[in-house]
């Protein structure tokens, strides 16, 4: 699989599509149908890392008054969950601009959302050894 | 008795995957509603508005999946997948409501 371009797919005989994807995805002709299920796949395995940091920044509120001091403690965890909120956002984002790449046969756009995941979870390690610590 | 005919015959089995991988966020969301119950003594029914959330969008996900398979096979065999917009909106929007739904809950 060298080109996200399908070879079946021909402009000028596109299909009617649903109202949402005909005003999302308007330009381009559908891409090879295992290119768009490869996006989707890649856009739930983000969902699922957005939903781990949501139930992690409410088990550290939940389960971590041992550890950190109650302002600390509160922070860390709208921060995580702040993250997961990012992540899902971004990972919307990111399947809608790859169905465009794919669509237009331009190269895919260059995963923002890593280094954002990157920096969260750098900052977040540092947070709490500082914390640690301190305490 | 013959087996029935496959859907499609792509050896890359992507309408399984694709499947299998909205079983597995599925199970993630039951999961995560499941262990927000176990939170309740900490905030109080904020955990039942989050597991009702799981669950509704962890249903919608099940009750689709069937369907999905079909399109998906067909899309294959036809070489034409329509992107499915509204489902990759519908999770996104449902898990950015689970989210603002937690700092709710942190922060009361």
């Amino acid at each position: 699989m060298t080109s996200a371009q399908n070879p079946k797919a021909d402009p000028s005989q596109n299909p009617p599509r649903g109202r949402l994807s005909a005003r999302l995805l308007a330009q381009g002709q559908e891409p090879d149908p295992r290119f768009t299920l490869a996006n989707e796949r890649t856009f739930l395995a983000w969902i699922r890392t957005a939903l781990a940091f949501l139930a992690g920044g409410v088990a550290v509120e939940a389960f971590a008054a041992d550890v950190f001091a109650d302002p600390y403690r509160t922070v860390i965890s709208v921060l995580t969950i702040s993250v997961g909120l990012m992540i899902s956002v971004g990972a919307a984002v990111r399947w809608l601009h790859i169905e465009r790449s794919m669509r237009l046969g331009r190269p895919l756009p260059i995963p923002l959302i890593i280094p954002l995941l990157s920096f969260a979870c750098g900052m977040a390690m540092t947070v709490v050894i500082v914390l640690v610590v301190l305490d | 008795m013959t087996p029935a005919a496959p859907l499609h015959v792509d050896p890359g089995l992507q309408p399984e995957r694709t499947v299998l991988s909205w079983g597995r966020t599925m199970l993630l969301f039951a999961l995560v509603g499941a262990v927000f119950l176990r939170w309740m003594p900490y905030f109080g029914l904020w955990t039942l508005a989050l597991t009702l959330c799981c669950a509704v969008v962890a249903g919608c996900i099940y009750l689709t999946q069937k369907v999905r398979y079909s399109r998906q096979s067909r899309g294959i065999v036809e070489g034409r997948v329509e992107a499915d917009v509204r489902a990759v909106l519908a999770t996104t929007f449902a898990t950015f409501c689970l989210g603002g739904l937690g700092i709710l809950a942190v922060l009361s």
